[in-house]
């Protein structure tokens, strides 16, 4: 049983590197072999968007280290992401990551494997939206995650004077390991109000009546009952998430394949009116 | 001919709830605009999992729910389309109007960004 580490930050001797370290070893300790991956040490390259990936069997053409990333995956049974997060959200590498992921949500390559989350930041009130990169990421890639922790601590390497927190990194490690061992997916973490992604953000629907998990899309009507705010959530929205397998594969069928037919009969018509642009402020190349 | 026709395609997954002729029909009687529907499903079950080829398909044959509506009246037609967005929120992609009136076509995108589309 294989646990893999994926840094989400630069700093080595960082607080989230320290806090990975911690984990590792708390898999260790169940038994686990361990790896560290620091995603910035590799080449990342954005995403270009040309879709063809989506219907080769190769998949993606961009030659960088995004395959070797996903080796990486597909090797460990559970991952173990850790990161900062400096404005709201998780760093910039997760996101990239997410979009060269594009190509393995439809496929469900990593379907069934275990992740845990933990995110460091500085200042409360300033992490409303940490967990949303690595919900989406394992969202899309069909993980199981079993914990989500934010993690309060500041400078270079400062969490190490923190002991709750590195016992807490060390239990979430160890478990992580057991879970697989085990194959019990049970969320160990507080729950959130979503019951899919366990986070506490809620979209107001334009209609003013329905609110819904921006991330997995899942829809229910807002409720107050004893002056405590809940959502009640459609049960049949639940059943078909945004990352349900059914779901994903309803988007590629009907959403992503026949875009190819109205690509073409509308090619003609494009050429013609796109002309306009060509020219125009045309960027340095 | 009418001024606008407008055609709505729902694809698996995409309507909140299961499109019915009787709800539709109680909508067309409530807004006095035509609605028609037709259910394409070449849907196949494999592995006790329902599956379709649809790469290189012509997007009008694949499996999905097309709500036809027509009117000459704006009002009625935008109240229309949005009481259906209301039950079943708006088509999902780009092609979910194909085959309407550019009127048509423009209306119902028109009603779609107002609303939201149900989300």
């Amino acid at each position: 049983m294989k646990i893999l580490g994926l840094l989400g930050s630069y700093r080595k001797n960082g607080n989230s590197d320290i806090l990975a370290k911690e984990a590792l070893m708390g898999a260790e300790e169940a038994g686990a072999e361990v790896e560290l991956l620091r995603l910035t040490d590799h080449r990342i390259e954005p995403c270009q968007g040309f879709g063809l990936c989506l219907f080769r069997k190769e998949g993606c053409h961009i030659k960088d280290d995004v395959k070797f990333i996903w080796s990486k995956i597909g090797e460990a049974d559970g991952i173990l992401l850790s990161g900062p997060c400096y404005f709201l959200e998780a760093t910039a590498v997760i996101k990239q990551l997410i979009d060269r992921a594009w190509v393995l949500a439809h496929r469900g390559t990593f379907r069934g494997k275990y992740a845990s989350v933990m995110i460091t930041y500085g200042t409360r009130g300033w992490t409303s939206l940490a967990m949303l990169q690595p919900n989406i990421f394992f969202g899309i890639l069909g993980f199981k995650v079993i914990h989500r922790e934010a993690i309060h601590t500041q400078g270079l390497g400062e969490v190490v004077h923190e002991n709750e927190s590195l016992q807490k990194a060390r239990r979430i490690g160890l478990e992580l390991a057991r879970a697989v061992q085990n194959q019990d997916p049970t969320y160990r973490s507080t729950p959130g109000l979503c019951p899919i992604c366990q986070d506490w953000n809620i979209r107001v629907l334009k209609d003013r009546k329905n609110v819904e998990c921006p991330t997995c899309g899942v829809r229910g009507r807002l409720t107050v009952r004893d002056g405590v705010i809940d959502v009640e959530f459609d049960q049949r929205a639940l059943a078909e998430y945004r990352f349900d397998p059914e779901v994903c594969y309803n988007h590629f069928t009907y959403h992503i394949k026949p875009s190819r037919d109205y690509f073409m009969r509308t090619k003609d018509e494009r050429k013609a009116l796109v002309q306009r642009y060509k020219n125009y402020l045309k960027a340095e190349e | 001919m009418s001024k606008y026709i407008v055609h709505l395609r729902y694809y698996p997954g995409d309507p909140l709830e299961e499109i019915r002729q009787a709800d539709l029909d109680r909508i067309a009687e409530d807004h006095g605009v035509e609605i028609a529907f037709e259910k394409i499903d070449r849907r196949e079950m494999v592995d006790g999992k329902l599956r379709e080829e649809t790469l290189d398909r012509p997007l009008e044959e694949i499996s999905q729910d097309i709500i036809t509506l027509q009117s000459d009246d704006e009002q009625s037609l935008r109240r229309t389309i949005a009481a259906i967005y209301d039950r079943y929120r708006s088509p999902r992609t780009p092609y979910g109007f194909w085959g309407s009136s550019p009127e048509g076509a423009r209306l119902a995108k028109a009603v779609t960004d107002e609303t939201g589309g149900g989300w």
